[in-house]
């Protein structure tokens, strides 16, 4: 099998993937920004009192983790040109992704502030600090230790999920494999190199979160 | 019945075991004691091969321990052992403990199991915990099952790593009670401990070990009376002051 | 208009039944097929056999490293270079079979090496095998810590069973795909498919939390 392997036509299509890379980067780079804008908003409405806010947070939240990825990419993907919204399908895609994602976050980060000891925060209000103090002094910057490594495992997720845009057509590393199949017929060529690329991003990033996680240690210690 | 022929043990750089030769006859109640860090209990696991040695043999019962081809099965079922944080199964029953390892290992029927786990409580003094879950004991308790679990397999030897360490000190002396009366049976036992009271009462030698070597061994008069050397002094006072 | 749509709408349902029911026998499969390979490959994981560890450890690293549509297009599109030629039902099987093993088999895992050395220890003194350690003594007590992440995964696999539809494998996901492009209401039809989605998948979700509160307690 391996014999038959045409490294050559790796070679000749290196830039379609190098492309694709580029692409699938730049593409998790932005939904990873926006969805961690979107979930601290999420999060934000969520653990508020406020029922106009905190009802269509949760609602939010539970349809994106009840439904598939790709479901809710087809969803914005045939449903927004029906509404007069004739966008892109990057940004569609990018859309999509910053929308589940977000949700996953909104949660991560609900479950950080969430973990904070009970005592510290009695001994906050204690001394007399409000709300917002005791967000930013004490709830918060605890909750930061526990919430990193989830939303590292967050984008390393959100990376593979964006191989799903291929299926709109978006130009990214899975496309690449995709296009070099049509064009040649050489799926396990194109696809295990599409395999590969995606591992490498894969191992730099744990590489990070793992990294990350032993300067966060401090939490453990005290 | 227990013999350790220039048995060496490291762990990476760190020396643990450092050439140790003893012999413990068959009946012996041997009483180990030593500073933190002494080897105690890493020598009282090589015997039953919870710990690995990188040089000298190890001989239970004319069987090299840790020799490839020993079964391993055989050698342990019949060596008890105590852990000093009791290590009983917490999803299972009291009684369901002890019958664990008869029925599995010696493949005793469950009927006959049973049997012999009621004994063993009865001999611990407590056979009116029988059905309950080792969560509702209290340290003193589950340490006593933990002993009835090791004579549940009737062994020729009981090995007691620190048994009462972990224990509060009122329920020390229910513990100590029930390894007295073993010793009265006849059963040949090393015991790793502070407890010198227990040693003065039943031992019939005292070990001494520090930075993994034996430095001094004797019955537990000579021990405790008149320490021949300094560092066994030391160490006999300093456990004497509280 | 609406009526006009809603008269389709009713016309199509069994066909989205139809898909619904793919889908929930593929979830199903996959349930079990993963949960048996899991566990067997979780032991693998914690055991001191350095080769099986290694082995099983590179098998997850793939699986979690890359997209799950580019293994289903390895599988699918590969196989038949190798001359055995999968029909796009059993190449989803596998590919969901092979993927949801990986994330299982480190559940079971991280379930079993959070079990006390003691535990094995103790189990090991009276002469019970390795064998006998993990089945009566290590793996009935890692249960209770596996139960509630192995339920939040079940989740995960019934949503990813969404993904097999690129290979044509007529479930949910594709009904509504290939419905859209004759009802053009993108929104109405993916509606439906996200309801019926979240009708299966709500419930496990609830069990999910419900597990997890369990545990903290």
């Amino acid at each position: 099998m391996l014999t038959d392997f045409n490294f050559r036509v790796i070679w000749e299509y290196m830039p379609l993937f190098l492309t694709g890379v580029r692409a699938t980067a730049f593409i998790a780079a932005v939904s990873i920004t926006l969805a961690l804008i979107t979930g601290i908003l999420a999060c934000a409405c969520r653990i508020s009192g406020i029922k106009a806010l905190k009802y269509p947070a949760t609602i939010y939240i539970e349809i994106i983790r009840s439904t598939p990825l790709l479901v809710q990419i087809y969803f914005l993907y045939f449903g927004l040109p029906t509404l007069g919204l004739r966008i892109p399908e990057l940004q569609t895609g990018i859309i999509a992704l910053m929308l589940n994602s977000g949700a996953y976050i909104a949660e991560i980060i609900r479950a950080g502030i969430n973990s904070v000891d009970e005592g510290h925060i009695e001994a906050g209000i204690s001394s007399g600090l409000n709300y917002v103090q005791r967000m930013r002094f004490i709830i918060l910057p605890q909750a930061l230790g526990v919430t990193i490594p989830p939303l590292l495992g967050q984008n390393i997720v959100l990376v593979k999920d964006s191989a799903l845009l291929s299926l709109i057509s978006v130009v990214e590393l899975t496309r690449s494999g995709q296009t070099m199949t049509s064009e040649r017929f050489m799926p396990a060529e194109a696809f295990l190199t599409v395999a590969f690329f995606y591992m490498c991003i894969y191992f730099c990033l744990k590489a990070f979160a793992d990294w990350s996680q032993r300067k966060l240690i401090y939490r453990e210690v005290y | 019945m227990i013999e350790f022929k220039n048995v060496n043990k490291w762990f990476g750089k760190l020396h643990v075991l450092n050439d140790i030769n003893l012999e413990i006859p068959k009946g012996e109640v041997l009483v180990i004691c030593g500073p933190s860090g002494s080897g105690k209990s890493t020598l009282i696991r090589c015997i039953n091969r919870l710990e690995p040695i990188q040089k000298g043999e190890i001989i239970v019962n004319n069987v090299p321990v840790h020799d490839k081809a020993t079964n391993l099965t055989k050698l342990r079922a019949d060596i008890g052992f105590v852990f000093q944080q009791f290590h009983l199964y917490p999803h299972m029953t009291v009684l369901e403990n002890i019958m664990l390892a008869p029925v599995n290992v010696r493949k005793v029927a469950k009927s006959k199991a049973e049997k012999i786990a009621m004994e063993k409580l009865e001999q611990v003094g407590l056979t009116e915990k029988s059905g309950v879950h080792p969560a509702q004991l209290s340290g003193g308790q589950q340490q006593r099952v933990a002993i009835a679990r090791g004579l549940a397999m009737s062994p020729k030897i009981m090995l007691f790593d620190e048994p009462t360490s972990a224990l509060d000190p009122e329920m020390i002396g229910e513990v100590l009670d029930v390894m007295v009366n073993l010793v009265s049976e006849g059963m040949t036992m090393c015991v790793v401990t502070h407890e010198m009271g227990f040693a003065k009462k039943v031992a019939n030698r005292v070990l001494f070990m520090d930075e993994g070597a034996i430095v001094e061994t004797g019955t537990p008069d000579e021990f405790f009376d008149n320490p021949k050397t300094d560092r066994a002094a030391n160490f006999i006072s300093m456990i004497l002051t509280h | 208009m609406m009526a006009f749509y809603f008269g389709q709408l009713v016309e199509i349902f069994p066909f989205f039944l139809k898909g619904l029911w793919m889908t929930s026998k593929i979830g199903f499969i996959s349930l079990v097929s993963c949960t048996l390979i899991g566990l067997i490959l979780g032991v693998f994981r914690i055991s001191n056999n350095i080769i099986l560890k290694r082995l099983v450890g590179v098998y997850v690293a793939f699986v979690r490293g890359t997209p799950f549509v580019v293994q289903i297009f390895i599988i699918f599109f590969i196989f038949p270079e190798w001359g055995i030629q999968l029909e796009a039902f059993p190449a989803a099987l596998l590919a969901m079979a092979i993927m949801g093993s990986a994330f299982i088999c480190e559940i079971v895992a991280g379930g079993i090496a959070a079990i006390p050395t003691g535990q094995w220890e103790a189990a090991a003194s009276s002469g019970l095998t390795r064998f006998q350690q993990l089945r009566l003594v290590i793996i009935p007590q890692a249960m209770k810590i596996i139960l509630p992440p192995l339920v939040g995964q079940y989740v995960l696999l019934i949503k990813d069973t969404s993904v097999v539809s690129v290979i044509g494998v007529m479930d949910l996901t594709r009904v509504g795909w290939v419905t859209v492009v004759r009802i053009p209401e993108g929104l109405m039809v993916f509606s439906l498919v996200g309801a019926l989605y979240f009708m299966i998948s709500y419930p496990l979700i609830l069990l999910s939390n419900y597990l997890e509160q369990r545990m903290d307690a």
